[in-house]
Parts: structure tokens; C-alpha cells; sequence
């Protein structure tokens, strides 16, 4: 789990909050899951701009995931906007689960 | 920016699953009070009225319902007409019961013709539709390609039974239509269900498991080797080469291959709890190679049990257990997603999973493993009694699907 940004400290926050965001189907959090990844905070504009994936392009509950993610977000840093972006390049894989969530799915 | 796969909407779908629920329901009933005629000849008004209740209403249904969400999930757009899926629904609705009661009563004039045009226009309807969503689409899907081939055979099958139909009152083909049911059986039972559940099930089941197994290749050769087997039993059948182990080895080895793959999905898998829908979903792998053996020695004995066993497994067992795992892999999300897409943050934490009852799915499983195996054990041993009491199991186990249907359907945001 690797997740690029321009603000630690910040970081640090939001993913705090993004681990309540939970996978319905898999019960793990977006974050253990290995689905975000980049977080950036530009400050002037008052925006966040987030980059995540799905563990498939054909999930269900891809609208789901990605609008708690957008509205955990804006809860966690209010007066700031946020986007969500869905990407698929590069495509989830199992090796983006981290420790703690390769040993709740065991 | 890519958007999440956009969803059917929710009454596009789940009449289908309400039909098919019931449908299931009243062919155990079916099953219960006919069961004696499964120690005789297949060909009988109530078996030939359940071969097609259990294939139209319960398989057929549930899959064109299923299909309809699935269809934006595999083609990453929206389904082409939600109007085209409730015409195909109502053409469907009202054909099934106008030809199987019918069947039932041996009635084939204009009551039974008219419920296979609307079967047909209802087939019809879905593959304009499957096809107007992925005209276009450049991707090389394997599992699109599985669905639109499934679906062409589906059309096939309906067309000639149709035919069939038709002949049985105005002999339109050289031989009476009995001679060719094994044909229209295995376009059904071939080209649509086993198409169909592996290329949805190669995709689904990966997913659920989240497996590191991927073999698109294999999938290819499993795709050629059904298509090619069904090709050449109708090669066979036109021109009597007596060669009918051709196809059934190619189908076979196609079947084994997809066990195969579906081994090593499940060996290669991270997520290793595995839920109780998944676990029967992959028993109905499994039972996919009784058919099978049974079709083998049907070659050598042509005894009247081994084909009423071949379709019960296909119907009750490969099919029906395919259906009562999936249904509850795919339903609650449907619920799920309708209730709490938007107001998930809102405090509310309720899982999928938990949207139906866990103890009626045990029951289920229970009633149902029982009643497949007493009555499969009664067709061979020609008893009444395990007839009987098997399908007493299976309209149990109908009541619990029903039960836990309803209560998904029923589901309100607190």
C-alpha cells in the first residue's frame, strides 16, 4: 500500500477517515484494500483531489465506494471541495492489500 | 475521468428474480405431485410442462434479470433500454404459463403456439437490447462474447422449439418432432445455460474469491469447444454419422476444463473465508459432472432412468443450485444499492449480506442438498417414497428461497 501526496500530515488524516469507508462485498476498508491511490490538498483552491481504483472494473458498488470516499472527505476537511477520480491504470491487484488486511481476509 | 459502471435501474431487474422465485416454488409443487411419472418414459405432458417451467421461469428468467444488471458491469456502459427489459420481461411473463399449462394438459394448438411467439419476442427483445448496449464496444471481452453467443443459441433454441411446436400440428418438418428434442434440449441446455453460467461464473467467481488466477486463454478453448461440440451434433444428426460421443466429449473436456479453472481460482484465492452463496455456487460445479456421467452411459444403456436423471441433475441439480448461491450474491447488492447508494454515511451500516436471513439460506442449502440427492436415488431405484420425499425437501427448500427473496424485496431504510 502506496499512496502518493504533497501533504503527509494531511494525508495522514484522510486516510485515518477513509478506513471507516468499507468494501461491502470484501467487509475491508478502502484504505487496507490498497484502492487510494493519491491524495493531494491544494490548499489556495480549497480542493482535494483524490485518485483511487476498485479491486474491478465491473464492481457493483463502485458508485457507492466512490461517493462515501467523496463525502468521507469532505466530513473530515469541511469548506474544502473534493474530487474523486476513478482510475484503472495501473489496474488494483492483490499485492496492493496491506498486512492487516491480507490477515482479516485469512 | 472514468465513472463507475453506471447501474440498470432496479425495477428493470428484480420482477424478473420475483417470477423466477415463484416459478421455482411452483415446479416443486409440480415436481411433488407428479413425481410417480419419473419412474416412466420422459416424454409426458408434466415432465415436458416442468422441463420448461424449471428452464423458462426459473433458469431462463433469473438469468435475463440478472443479465439486464450485469450487462453495464461487463460492458462498463449503461444497458441500451430499461423500456426493451420490461417488454422482454412482460412478453416472457405472459408466455411461460400460456405454454407450459399447455404442455401440461398436452394441449400444442393456439394456446401453447401463442406462448412460444411471446417466448420468442421476449428473447428477441433481450438481444436487440444486449446488442444495441455493446454495438461499438472494441474491447475484447471474453465474458461479453460467452453472453451474446449464450444468447444467439437461446434464440435458436426458442426458434426451433417453436417449430416444433407448430410441427406438432402441421408437419412442417420431415419427421415428427420428437426425433429432433434432443436437438432443441442441448441448444438450451449447451448453447444457453452452459455458455451462459461459465461466462458469467468465470468472471463472478474470481471476483468474489479475489483470486489470482486469471486464464483467458483457457476460457477461449472452453468457448471453442462447446460451440464446435453443439456445431457438430447438428452435423451428426443431419447426416446420421452415428458419431454423437464426438460432441459429448468435446463438451465434456470443455466442462472438466472449466472445473479446472475454477480449482485453481479457488486454490489461488486471498480471500479465504469463503461465504455459504459462494460455497454453493461452486458445489454447482461439481454437479455438473453427474450430467455427464450420466450421458455416458446413457450411451450404452438407453434406459428410461438414465435420461430422467439427466435432466432432473441438469434442471433440479446443476442449474437450480447455480441460481439459489448466486441469487444471494446478486440480489442484495441490487437492494443494497437502491436503498443505501446515497445515505450510506448517514450512519447506516448495514451489509448486504445481512439484508436476508442466514439461518433460512441454511435451511435452504439443507432442504435442498436432501432433495437432490433422495430423489436422484429414487429415479434409479424406481421408489416412490424417496420420489416423494425428495420433492417434499425441494418444496421446502422453495419456501426458504422464497422466504429470504421476500424479505430482501421487502427491505426498508431505517
Amino acid at each position: 500500500m502506496n499512496v502518493e501526496t504533497n501533504n503527509n500530515l494531511k494525508l495522514t488524516i484522510a486516510l485515518a477517515a477513509l478506513e471507516n469507508v468499507i468494501d461491502p462485498e470484501i467487509q475491508l476498508n478502502i484504505v487496507d484494500l490498497g484502492l487510494v491511490y493519491e491524495i493531494n490538498f491544494n490548499d489556495k483552491e480549497k480542493l482535494i483531489h483524490c485518485r483511487m481504483t476498485l479491486t474491478t472494473q465491473f464492481c457493483p458498488m463502485g458508485e457507492s465506494i466512490q461517493s462515501e470516499t467523496e463525502q468521507t472527505l469532505k466530513n473530515t476537511f469541511p469548506g474544502e471541495d473534493v474530487i474523486v477520480e476513478l482510475t484503472f491504470d495501473p489496474p488494483w491487484n492483490h499485492e496492493r492489500i496491506s498486512e492487516e488486511g491480507k490477515k482479516f481476509l485469512c | 475521468m472514468i465513472k463507475s459502471s453506471t447501474t440498470t435501474h432496479y425495477s428493470a431487474v428484480v420482477p424478473f428474480y420475483v417470477y423466477a422465485a415463484l416459478c421455482f416454488l411452483i415446479s416443486s409443487v409440480i415436481l411433488f405431485y407428479n413425481h410417480k411419472n419419473f419412474t416412466g418414459p420422459y416424454f409426458q405432458p408434466s415432465i415436458l410442462a416442468l422441463t420448461h417451467l424449471m428452464a423458462l421461469g426459473w433458469g431462463t428468467m433469473i438469468i435475463l434479470g440478472a443479465s439486464h444488471q450485469l450487462i453495464p458491469v461487463l460492458i462498463e456502459r449503461s444497458l441500451f433500454s430499461e423500456k426493451l427489459a420490461y417488454l422482454s420481461f412482460a412478453t416472457a411473463a405472459t408466455g411461460i404459463p400460456l405454454l407450459v399449462y399447455n404442455f401440461y394438459y398436452f394441449h400444442l394448438g393456439l394456446g401453447a403456439q401463442a406462448g412460444g411467439i411471446l417466448i420468442n419476442i421476449a428473447v428477441i427483445t433481450f438481444l436487440v437490447n444486449f446488442i444495441m448496449s455493446i454495438a461499438n464496444d472494441k474491447n475484447d471481452n471474453i465474458h461479453s462474447i460467452f453472453i451474446f453467443t449464450a444468447g444467439l443459441w437461446l434464440l435458436i433454441t426458442t426458434l426451433f422449439g417453436l417449430l416444433l411446436l407448430f410441427n406438432f400440428t402441421s408437419n412442417i418438418l420431415p419427421s415428427g418432432s420428437l426425433t429432433y428434442l434432443s436437438l432443441h434440449a442441448h441448444f438450451g441446455i449447451a448453447g444457453w445455460f452452459l455458455l451462459l453460467i461459465i461466462g458469467v461464473a468465470s468472471r463472478l467467481i474470481p471476483m468474489f474469491l479475489i483470486s489470482k488466477y486469471t486464464n483467458k486463454p483457457l476460457l477461449k478453448i472452453i468457448f471453442y469447444l462447446i460451440n464446435a461440440g453443439l456445431l457438430f451434433f447438428i452435423f451428426n444428426f443431419n447426416f446420421e454419422l452415428n458419431l454423437t460421443f464426438i460432441p459429448i466429449v468435446f463438451i465434456s473436456v470443455a466442462v472438466v476444463l472449466f472445473i479446472f479453472y475454477c480449482y485453481k481460482t479457488y486454490s489461488e484465492r486471498i480471500r479465504k473465508k469463503v461465504d455459504n452463496p459462494v460455497k454453493l455456487s461452486l458445489s454447482s460445479v461439481v454437479i455438473s459432472v453427474i450430467p455427464i456421467i450420466i450421458l455416458c452411459t446413457t450411451l450404452g444403456f438407453k434406459q428410461h432412468q438414465n435420461v430422467v436423471a439427466y435432466g432432473f441433475c441438469i434442471f433440479f441439480g446443476w442449474i437450480t443450485s447455480i441460481i439459489l448461491g448466486m441469487t444471494f450474491k446478486t440480489l442484495p447488492f441490487i437492494i443494497w444499492n437502491k436503498a443505501y447508494k446515497n445515505n450510506r454515511v448517514k450512519g447506516n451500516n448495514l451489509d448486504p449480506k445481512n439484508l436476508f436471513s442466514q439461518l433460512n439460506f441454511n435451511f435452504m442449502f439443507i432442504a435442498y442438498l436432501a432433495a437432490f440427492i433422495i430423489f436422484i436415488t429414487g429415479i434409479f431405484l424406481l421408489s416412490n417414497l424417496l420420489l416423494q420425499t425428495g420433492a417434499f425437501f425441494m418444496i421446502i427448500a422453495a419456501i426458504f428461497y422464497n422466504l429470504n427473496v421476500f424479505k430482501m424485496l421487502s427491505h426498508k431504510v431505517k
